[in-house]
């Protein structure tokens, strides 16, 4: 089968007051059909870029520059508007961090579901309302979004995201927003939906844990490049990338109790240009001369691929 | 050290009359015992809306209880001169911590420049001090607050906390905003200053994971109670009380 | 300063032309009783109602004075109380505003409320009103558009002071045992500034507006003073035999008000960039 989602050489760039700063460094990523995708970084490593160019959501100050970007085979940045619009109806569903401001405020919940798939009628409406999760789909429906909870909203634009059947789900920090006790419960919801409707789903997050519990695969994005990309498990139990290492001795929910973090030293790159290096030198531990001269590429190593020099040491050290 | 607690609140409640046509009033904190000694740090966690801040602010003397006490070193809070350079906070937003349009220095001295500590060149002399306990360069004092990261911001934040020495600091959600690999960083140098410092603190987060690596003693809010307080290391194991397991579940 | 309007020239065309243009009128009106322009106030200079010859580039009005020095001291006037009344409604309403959001409770309602009611006050109906007590002139001009203008001052510095002051900085001053008046003048003024700026230029264009309308009415500038209303109003009598006065006045007001809307426009542009979409 051919993949659903495919990203080459994707360059964006946004033009601030400050100058330019490239967002995605040749960004290359694959999403096969039905599988589910964490896309893990931190603030300025890329990955919410990432996930509004799949839908052309970007700002207008960002500039896609080179590369491409396939949704099911069509470019989604030379789409038409008329197909661009098509694409992101009938193919794209998005599940944002607060779902209030996914909401309109003015505008009863029943009403808004039902044109969100596309001017369904009472029953089925309120059918993808209890998919969703939403046990009383009357009552709901009749709701203001101000009157339900924010997971109960938040359960809600899923159920909009889903309406259509799309073929990707993208959730960029869906359980973020919500209280700590109904996390996993929304997060399961949404991960059943998007088993239902044989979608994808991608899920933007910072959060390693979520990342690892929710989605079979993981890509650790750093620089605007995706430093690191394979099954989850594999990944976290066994980190080729000298920064998936680092993010896990620096996060805390791993130590022992008494055990210190180990912080990385450092702050996260701000790429002007096409990286011509490792943009992780600064900050690595394991950096060499190579490093800062020759720009890593992607390759296959483990089970996984990973763009870093020294990756084969950095897997001897995780064994150990 | 003497054995009285810096803060200690006795069945605080704190009671807010809303606004708007509903009226109606909100009890944000409900009968609440807490203890925080000298050297001390109780990390505070619940979800958003628990009265996490609520209690934060009984503790700073910002409100007063409607209903019992809340002491300072054994006392009914002094007034504000009283109280000059024994009380600090460090806040979330790292991009609203420090006034954009103040050099960091000037922000740094300011706690001293109000408690009247020094004159103008000792006073940048501790700046200096402080800049380098927080792990920065002192030429960080010249620069401006949009010139610097989120972290670097929130190490500045803390350097003018510490500046006069206080008796009691409230971190409220003071890593929340940062990354990963960067909130690790402060997390180790809260930890290290307090070691030096001695002053006690507390911690208040929605982040179990930060806080019982931060904290000696966790309590636990849950709709304006504290539902339950214990030594952090419980929270590597079994905590009591739902709530407590729920956010336990959520990390690991 | 020229390197700013070379950019600004390049950046945004629009804006940089209504900045030349409002510039050429201030020194006109700063300057104009000393540029060689003629006599404002000699009557039978030349004929009555003479259409713009080269001798008086914008015609003579009913008494044969040369209208152009007309116009010169009638932005000279309309600016100047136009200005005035700003700049005291300006320091005005930002201290109102500031105070209210940082002290908070009663007063905070007052000045809500005083906002809420100076707003929906219809400035002609004040104006006359005001006269009426004070007597028409600059003083009750200047009265009325502190009226109209207050509010905008209030409303906005109140409500960006009110969310600086939830801010860390703020807090952490306030913690640290700062009085009032310290919050507001080192962390709140400093950070509103900008925002009150903005509403200078409004309040700017709403107060020649205004003040052009009372002197139309007759209750601001009293003849032989001309302000740009008062020289509308007593050339739309001749409006048929000798409409170029109506048009050079009214020109002249419309260009100066647009100017002074377009400045606002890029200087809110310049502080407050579109925001985009924001992303995390």
């Amino acid at each position: 089968m051919s993949a659903l989602l495919h990203a080459k050489d994707l360059v964006v760039a946004y033009e601030t007051g400050r100058g330019r700063v490239q967002a995605l460094d040749s960004l290359n990523l694959t999403v096969e059909p039905g599988e589910t995708l964490a896309i893990v970084g931190e603030s300025g490593s890329g990955k919410s870029t990432l996930g509004l160019a799949v839908g052309r959501l970007l700002p207008a100050v960002a500039l896609k520059e080179s590369g491409s970007l396939t949704l099911q085979g069509q470019e989604v940045f030379a789409a038409a508007p008329d197909a661009l619009r098509r694409l992101r109806r009938d193919l794209l569903g998005f599940v944002f961090q607060n779902p209030m401001s996914a909401l309109d405020p003015t505008m009863r919940v029943g009403r808004q579901v039902s044109r969100a798939a596309g001017g369904c009628g009472t029953a089925e409406m309120q059918a993808l309302l209890v998919k969703a999760g939403l046990d009383e789909p009357e009552r709901v429906a009749a709701s203001y979004p101000h009157e339900l909870s924010g997971g109960m909203a938040q359960r809600v634009v899923i159920a909009m995201a889903i309406a259509r059947g799309p073929a990707l789900l993208i959730a960029d920090e869906p359980t973020a927003s919500l209280d700590v006790s109904i996390r996993a419960r929304v997060m399961k919801t949404l991960l059943d939906l998007q088993k239902d409707a044989g979608a994808s789903l991608i899920v933007l997050t910072h959060d390693l844990h979520l990342a690892a519990r929710s989605c079979q695969r993981l890509a650790v994005m750093y620089g605007g490049r995706v430093v690191e990309v394979g099954r989850s498990a594999t990944v976290l139990s066994r980190p080729a990338h000298p920064y998936t290492r680092g993010l896990l001795a620096a996060a805390a929910g791993n130590e022992a109790p008494g055990e210190d973090l180990k912080p990385i030293p450092g702050l996260p790159p701000l790429l002007r240009q096409r990286a011509p290096d490792c943009s992780f030198a600064p900050r690595c531990p394991f950096a060499e001369a190579r490093c800062t001269d020759l720009r890593p590429e992607a390759r296959e190593l483990d089970r996984r691929e990973v763009v870093c020099h020294l990756a084969e040491r950095v897997l001897v050290e995780a064994s150990r | 050290m003497s054995a009285t607690p810096v803060i200690s609140l006795q069945q605080a409640s704190l009671t807010y009359r809303k606004r708007g046509f509903s009226g109606g009033t909100l009890t944000a904190v409900k009968s609440v015992d807490l203890e925080i000694a000298a050297g001390e740090t109780l990390g505070l966690v619940g979800e958003s809306g628990s009265g996490k801040s609520s209690l934060g602010k009984l503790c700073l003397g910002l409100a007063k209880p409607s209903e019992g006490n809340v002491a300072f070193q054994g006392a009914p809070f002094p007034g504000r001169k009283a109280l000059l350079g024994k009380l600090s906070v460090v806040l979330q937003h790292p991009e609203w911590a420090l006034n954009p349009r103040l050099r960091c220095g000037p922000s740094v001295a300011e706690p001293l420049e109000i408690a009247k500590w020094g004159d103008a060149v000792k006073r940048s002399a501790r700046v200096a001090e402080l800049m380098g306990q927080v792990g920065l360069d002192p030429s960080f004092a010249e620069r401006y607050p949009g010139e610097l990261s989120g972290g670097q911001r929130q190490r500045v934040a803390i350097a003018r906390a510490l500046a006069t020495q206080p008796e009691f600091v409230l971190f409220d959600e003071a890593v929340s905003a940062l990354d990963v690999s960067v909130q690790a960083q402060i997390l180790n140098l809260i930890r290290s200053l307090q070691a030096e410092q001695g002053f006690a603190a507390l911690f208040i987060s929605h982040d179990l994971a930060a806080t019982r690596y931060l904290c000696n003693r966790i309590a636990v809010m849950y709709k304006g109670e504290i539902v339950e307080q214990a030594d952090a290391r419980r929270f590597y194991g079994q905590p009591d009380h739902p709530y407590s397991r729920a956010l336990l579940a959520a990390i690991s | 300063m020229v390197a700013a309007l070379t950019s600004l020239w390049r950046r945004d065309r629009l804006s940089a032309l209504a900045f030349a243009i409002l510039a050429l009128l201030v020194f006109l009106g700063v300057f104009g009783p000393w540029l060689p322009l003629g006599d404002a106030t000699q009557v039978a200079a030349g004929p009555r109602l003479s259409p713009p010859t080269w001798a008086f580039p914008m015609g003579t009005d009913e008494l044969g004075r040369s209208f152009l020095p007309r116009v010169v001291e009638g932005i000279r006037y309309t600016f100047l109380l136009a200005t005035v009344a700003v700049i005291i409604t300006a320091i005005l309403g930002t201290l109102l505003g500031m105070l209210a959001a940082t002290v908070g409770g009663f007063l905070d309602m007052v000045v809500a409320r005083v906002a809420d009611v100076l707003f929906a006050f219809p400035a002609l109906l004040a104006g006359l009103l005001v006269a009426a007590v004070v007597g028409p002139g600059a003083a009750s001009v200047i009265t009325v558009i502190c009226i109209a203008t207050l509010p905008l001052f209030m409303r906005v510095v109140r409500s960006a002071s009110l969310s600086l002051a939830e801010r860390g900085f703020v807090i952490a001053a306030q913690v640290a045992g700062a009085t009032t008046w310290r919050v507001i003048l080192r962390h709140i003024l400093p950070n509103v500034m900008s925002v009150a700026i903005i509403q200078i230029t409004y309040a700017l264009s709403i107060a020649m507006i205004i003040e052009s309308a009372l002197s139309f009415l007759g209750l601001g500038a009293q003849p032989p003073r001309a302000s740009l209303g008062s020289l509308l109003q007593v050339s739309s009598v001749y409006l048929t035999i000798a409409p170029w006065l109506v048009g050079f006045a009214g020109l002249t007001l419309s260009l100066a008000i647009v100017c002074v809307n377009l400045l606002g426009d890029s200087l809110r542009d310049a502080v407050e960039p579109l925001p985009g979409r924001t992303l995390t």
